[in-house]
């Protein structure tokens, strides 16, 4: 029988955000422990997998589901885990895996524009952030300095101090398309987790553009390089740790979580401090999984706000020939976009967006749409070259508001474990729809600028999901309406956290990952501050005092 | 079509081909289809079903030289995937030959006329093009960067995963060929 296990701080999920806040308080001096669903991956064997894939356009695909933990997978099949209430579809992807959903994502690490922790005062709509943009600032800085965070400096998000890094180097076709739409828009360097130089023992980016589903040179930084930090500065990680419950003791403290190893064997962890860091679909699923007789409606729920608002961005899109070789596929998958339309007056009307040029190669899309249209013979090479150095895609990012309707519930059906799956009911409001159609003239736009030909909109009415899950967990001053406190702090349980996008307000219209990884330093902070940390670290037995 | 008449095609493009086995490729063609694939008459066939594979597939895919190593990879896919593969190659080839069906109009005639070869060449393009036979759980990838999408872009690109080069490379014009 192994020893018990037990930590000052206990954190639940080994994705970028949670393990982030855990190196944090491992280097101040706590012992942290993370618990982690699923198993540890191998960059190498994902690589592989990828290039052995029958689907190479599904980016799941190198990451199948473990039984113990399964995620949703959609392609060639819905395996039927992420169960779908309705109204409108919701097919959030995401990892459970050491490392979390960062293995694979565009490495899109964007700050908030000021005006976005305000939106109910300025436009009356959505609600208000706790906090505001500057109280962020330093915390995005840290975030930046430890993911190693590249970008310009016209994007909307004020800062105090520069970039880590520059820009990452514009592809040609990114150099093409600012030109061509200067002065009418202006197109500037995405802001991102990617290395323009060697950082932090990384290498600089070489272009191999498959971001997503893998870096495959550590040049974009990643969740699993988190967890390796949070190792490095002395936490522990527990794979295959599938926690199914979060127990609390008379006084409403949490005492233990228990999880089931793969065999189904049941084990109790106890700490001090917990952190849910299990993203915005299972941590509000666990806290679910949790009701008791003190709580019969799930833990951290007195509000009934846990995995309400859920919020993500949906994107509509064109498709479109230039009338100049461009050749997307060189360099990173996600270099430039346009950002002017993030906030503005009309956010009382409808959702501020931003406009996402891709840059992933267009061969495999080009040549699918050849085979269904059964070109073939000499024609099925030209037709292939022209298309793909041509091909343009720019689609929007558009902000949902909070919806309580919009959420994750228990399903009734149950995994391998027994566990029940979660259920998402979503919809998509007029505030988004409205916004979609605005943007529809900017797509129109931009391809009369590119001399485009061949248009084509996404189909009318269909969005898709860009896996930024957000709201689930809001943060808010008030105990009646939302579920942690501004620094993560659950307003029903003194010593349980939570760090994740779930708990982000409202989504804005930027992914979201820095953003949490900027609240979860903060709710680190608060756990633990530095200079008490530093001042106990001092001290001879090194033990963690925690706030 | 007059075996002197192939020998004078395939020979004017390479002559270190075992004349045998470009016979047994030859006399699967007609002089029309001969006329899409005249490098294609020189790669050595095996055997019938294989050649009368390689001549379909240098008709669909365009190409006059293909990888025969991906070939028989693709060929043994299909074959396993479908019994028949054999028997309907030879039939869509015989098509060809006899009534000198543009490629570019193919699938519009096998589409007009319901035929049950209608799915095959997208099959065999899908196999080449993307290096992947059959379809949802049945797919299965049997070429990534040696695909037809890759090769027929390698000039300027790499194919996803594979580096594009030292930092910054890609800020260069692309130096396409036409």
């Amino acid at each position: 029988m192994p020893a018990p296990l037990s930590a000052d701080i206990v954190v639940i999920g080994a994705g970028i955000v949670g393990a982030l806040a855990a190196r944090r308080l491992a280097r101040q001096g706590a012992s942290v422990l993370i618990l982690e669903a699923g198993p540890r991956l191998e960059r190498a064997r994902i690589v592989a997998a990828f290039r052995n894939s029958p689907i190479k356009g599904n980016w799941m695909a190198p990451y199948p589901p473990s039984p113990w933990a399964p995620h949703p997978i959609y392609v060639p099949e819905d395996n039927g885990y992420l169960k779908q209430a309705g109204p409108y579809p919701y097919p959030a992807e995401y990892i459970r895996a050491v490392g979390g959903t960062t293995w694979h994502w565009a490495a899109q690490a964007w700050r908030l524009v000021p005006n976005d922790v305000r939106i109910k005062s300025l436009y009356g709509v959505g609600v208000d952030w706790p906090m505001t943009y500057e109280e962020l600032d330093p915390w995005y800085q840290e975030a930046e300095e430890l993911l190693g965070v590249a970008g310009a400096d016209d994007t909307g998000s004020p800062r105090q101090h520069p970039f880590p890094m520059e820009p990452v180097a514009e592809p040609w076709a990114m150099r093409r398309v600012r030109e061509r739409l200067a002065p009418t828009y202006a197109v500037v360097a995405n802001t991102v987790a990617r290395n323009s130089r060697g950082y932090d023992g990384r290498p600089a980016c070489v272009g191999n553009n498959s971001c997503q589903p893998i870096c495959p040179v550590n040049a974009q930084y990643l969740g699993i390089n988190a967890v390796e930090a949070a190792e490095a500065a002395g936490a522990k990680v527990v794979p295959n740790a599938v926690v199914f419950r979060i127990e609390h003791d008379a006084k409403g403290r949490i005492a233990a979580v228990h999880y089931y190893a793969p065999d189904k064997s049941e084990h109790r962890v106890t700490g001090t401090t917990f952190i849910l860091a299990a993203n915005g679909i299972e941590s509000p699923k666990l806290l679910l999984l949790s009701a008791s007789d003190k709580y019969p409606n799930g833990l951290a729920n007195s509000s009934g706000a846990v995995g309400r608002h859920l919020m993500d961005h949906p994107s509509t899109s064109l498709t479109f020939y230039a009338d100049e070789e461009i050749w997307l596929g060189r360099g990173p998958q996600s270099p430039s976009s346009i950002n002017t339309l993030r906030d503005g007056a009309f956010r009382s009307q409808h959702a501020p967006y931003r406009l996402d040029f891709t840059n992933i190669s267009q061969v495999l899309n080009v040549t699918n749409d050849l085979i269904k249209e059964g070109v073939y013979g000499t024609e099925f090479a030209k037709q292939l070259r022209w298309r793909a150095a041509r091909q343009i895609n720019v689609k929007n990012v558009l902000e949902v508001l909070p919806n309580p309707d919009n959420r994750i519930t228990l399903s009734s059906e149950k995994d391998a474990m027994g566990i029940p799956k979660p259920e998402a009911h979503y919809s998509i409001g007029d505030y988004t729809r409205r916004a979609a159609e605005v943007s529809k003239a900017d797509f129109a736009k931009i391809a009369e600028l590119m001399g485009g030909t061949g248009l084509r909109y996404s189909a009318e009415g269909n969005f898709a999901n860009n896996q930024h899950i957000t709201g689930t967990m809001s943060m808010g001053n008030d105990p009646a309406s939302s579920v942690v406190d501004a620094f993560g702090r659950t307003h029903d349980h003194e010593n349980l956290f939570v760090c994740s996008t779930g708990v982000m307000p409202t989504a804005a219209t930027m992914n979201s990952t820095l953003t949490a990884v900027a609240l979860a330093l903060r709710t680190a902070e608060h756990i633990l501050p530095a200079k008490k940390a530093a001042s106990v670290n001092a001290s001879s037995d090194h033990k963690a005092s925690l706030a | 079509m007059a075996s002197e008449d192939l020998d004078r095609v395939a020979a004017s493009r390479n002559t270190l081909v075992d004349p045998s086995r470009r016979r047994l490729l030859a006399g699967l063609l007609t002089a029309y289809t001969a006329s899409l694939i005249p490098w294609a008459l020189a790669q050595p066939a095996p055997h019938a079903d294989r050649g009368a594979f390689t001549a379909l597939s240098a008709i669909l895919v365009g190409r006059q030289v293909l990888d025969t190593a991906l070939a028989n990879r693709i060929y043994d896919a299909l074959v396993a995937a479908n019994p028949h593969f054999p028997t309907d190659v030879q039939a869509l080839l015989t098509l060809i030959n006899e009534r000198h069906i543009d490629p570019q109009q193919l699938q519009g005639v096998l589409d007009g006329e319901h035929s049950p070869l209608a799915p095959l060449p997208r099959q065999i393009l899908g196999a080449w093009a993307l290096g992947v036979v059959g379809s949802g759980k049945d797919a299965r990838c049997v070429a990534y960067e040696t695909a037809l999408d890759a090769v027929i872009v390698a000039d300027v690109l790499k194919p996803p995963t594979f580096a594009y080069g030292v930092y910054g490379s890609w800020s260069a014009k692309p130096n396409a060929e036409e």
